[in-house]
């Protein structure tokens, strides 16, 4: 499940995650200051979040699944 | 989208990985005004936080020009381009330097001494010292960042650039926008460094999803020329989790490489030979899986299983490092266009080219590069007037730039980057090559680019980045069936079953493409003839790598 989750417990909000991820999906949830999982789909496991987050607040995973092909957009 | 904003700067630099970052520190010190932008944020993007080798050539340490050269010249099966492998091995020590200057700390032993890593002691490889230096790998690109910020770098993260302007051909400027205000960027230069990093299809197996060819595309759609897509990368992956394949392969080495009849395979049949097809070929032969073996004696941490499933092709459809790029028409990274230079994977140096056959010569080619765009960029800008922006031409350019976000109706990027990945992904395309499965694929990738990329839609910012980039990976995806299909001979990474062996009568020349007339057109440019091998050696001896069939 690539990106899994950012425990929101540990999340001190300091946004560093979100510039650390090369394929934006890490954004800041404006209302709870926290960072949130926000397009896991681009995901590629690079790993530079989980590595640059102070708090240790993110889990990755190993698997990451395509969606099913569909014949139309 | 809510507001416009015109940035003016002097040298812009698109890109901020190694190259862009040397581009921008060293166009600054020349005291003009520099910007760098980045669609992702200085420092976490390109490939920039993944090398932790960086190749020195220096006559101290008892380096041989001429040891070097040969190794790269055979290696690159005669298509390196020798001015440019010569430069960048003869100022790799000085930007070695600047690193260290920066505050780069590189690896030392435990008697204090520079560790210096001697590569491939076989044949013609054996007097030959490449010097990997490894630092502390997400360290060196963050310190880059702060050396930009240090010399006066204005730094502009998160913007996406979607093309190129242009006044009579001469390159003035960027548009782009915020991926997260969703502001509108214009960028006025009086010149630009494209060091946007090589081309890649989002693949399944190696963290590059952001290097999706925008420089490669931008610099087509304003008619530069480039080259070489044709050599495609070779580096494997996991096949368990291959998305996660980069940090499991590099947690099991060292170890061999087994078929799936027990056979070892040599992955350096020769000379060092670092990413051949040899995992391809495999894989065609019906032999797949391969295993990776690790030592029994290997002391890695958290390796539960000695034995590790391996695949190829995880870098989809990237080029060789440089192999590929926007054609540098001197030494200076100067390109077809006035008032545009290329650097880093962005440059076609062809420093290596048919196959890597380095290590550690990317990051050394990106901060040489790097540094000579920059300079010569800061003078070009120094010795020009501010342009004028053609209104006509911006607004076109604003046009396409939103489009996909204005559109009621399409395609969303994330079925049309499925729909190309499946295309192009399967071995038998983009590396066991054959003319009428390339002239299939091509058929396909038109398609998309005539029918699904003009009717791109993007519901939200980051799909509009999405947009962009699908639309600049399905050009380069033509790029690669195109220059793959022009080649008719196999020669390192490229290879045609329909013509299976080296043709050096016909081909010791580059492929170049640039856009005429709405097509892609495609030529020949024969590399000079003091560097043909001596064709009266006989073939095995050119060519110590033998094709299937040889």
């Amino acid at each position: 499940m690539t990106i899994e989750r950012i425990d929101n417990e540990l999340c001190n909000g300091c946004g560093i995650c979100v510039n650390s991820c090369p394929t934006d999906v890490i954004r800041m949830d404006k209302e709870n200051k926290k960072a949130i999982i926000k397009y896991p789909d681009d995901c590629m496991l690079c790993l530079i979040c989980v590595v640059d987050c102070p708090t240790k607040a993110i889990t990755v995973t190993p698997e990451k699944t395509s969606p099913l092909m569909v014949s139309w957009g | 989208m809510s507001k416009e904003h015109v940035v003016e700067t002097d040298v812009l630099v698109i890109g901020g990985g190694l190259a862009g970052c040397f581009a921008a520190i060293k166009a600054k010190e020349q005291g003009v005004d520099v910007t760098l932008v980045d669609k992702g944020y200085v420092s976490k993007s390109g490939s920039s936080i993944w090398p932790h080798t960086y190749s020195v050539f220096n006559p101290e340490w008892g380096h041989k020009l001429d040891d070097w050269m040969d190794h790269i010249n055979t290696g690159g099966e005669y298509l390196n381009n020798r001015v440019w492998t010569e430069i960048i091995f003869k100022e790799s020590y000085a930007r070695y330097q600047d690193l260290v200057s920066y505050g780069v700390e590189f690896r030392k032993d435990e008697n204090g001494k520079l560790y210096r890593w001697k590569m491939a002691p076989q044949r013609a490889c054996e007097s030959l010292e490449f010097h990997i230096v490894a630092g502390e790998r997400r360290a060196k690109s963050l310190i880059l960042r702060k050396q930009a910020l240090k010399s006066g770098v204005k730094i502009m993260d998160r913007i996406m650039i979607t093309d190129l302007l242009q006044q009579d051909g001469r390159v003035i400027g960027v548009v782009g926008f915020s991926i997260d205000s969703g502001d509108l960027y214009i960028f006025k230069a009086k010149a630009t460094v494209i060091s946007a990093g090589a081309a890649a299809f989002k693949p399944s197996g190696w963290p590059i999803s952001e290097l999706t060819g925008d420089g490669m595309a931008m610099a087509y759609r304003a008619n530069a020329e480039l080259l070489g897509c044709e050599f495609i990368d070779t580096h494997n992956t996991w096949a368990e989790n291959p998305a996660y394949g980069f940090p499991a392969i590099m947690r099991a080495s060292p170890g061999r490489l087994l078929n799936a009849e027990g056979e070892e395979l040599k992955l350096y049949p020769g000379r060092l030979r670092s990413y051949s097809l040899n995992v391809e070929f495999e894989a065609h032969a019906g032999r797949l899986p391969l295993i990776w073996e690790v030592d029994a004696d290997s002391k890695v941490a958290g390796l539960k299983d000695r034995r590790l499933p391996v695949v190829g092709g995880s870098v989809g459809g990237m080029a060789v490092h440089t192999a590929e790029g926007i054609w540098p028409i001197n030494t200076k990274c100067g390109t077809t266009l006035p008032g545009l230079y290329a650097a880093g994977d962005s440059c076609g140096t062809r420093q290596v080219c048919a196959v890597y056959s380095g290590v550690g010569f990317a990051f050394a080619g990106a901060s040489v590069t790097g540094t000579r765009a920059g300079l010569s960029a800061a003078e070009y800008a120094s010795q020009t007037e501010k342009p004028t922006i053609d209104e006509k031409d911006l607004a076109r350019l604003k046009k396409v730039t939103l489009e996909p976000f204005e559109r009621k109706g399409g395609f969303s990027p994330k079925w049309v980057i499925q729909v190309l990945q499946n295309i192009l992904f399967p071995y038998y395309i983009l590396y066991i090559k054959h003319g009428d499965r390339l002239k299939a694929t091509l058929t396909l990738v038109e398609f998309l680019k005539d029918h699904l990329v003009p009717k791109l839609i993007a519901k939200d910012l980051h799909e509009l980045r999405l947009a962009h980039e699908t639309k600049n990976m399905v050009l380069n995806a033509e790029m690669r069936l195109r220059s793959s299909l022009f080649r008719t001979e196999s020669r390192g990474c490229h290879y045609r079953e329909d013509y299976p062996r080296r043709d050096d009568p016909n081909w010791l020349a580059w492929v170049k493409l640039k856009e005429e007339k709405g097509k892609m057109k495609l030529w020949k440019e024969p590399i000079p003839n003091e560097w043909w091998p001596d064709l009266s050696k006989p073939y095995e001896e050119r060519y110590p790598v033998r094709f299937p069939g040889e």
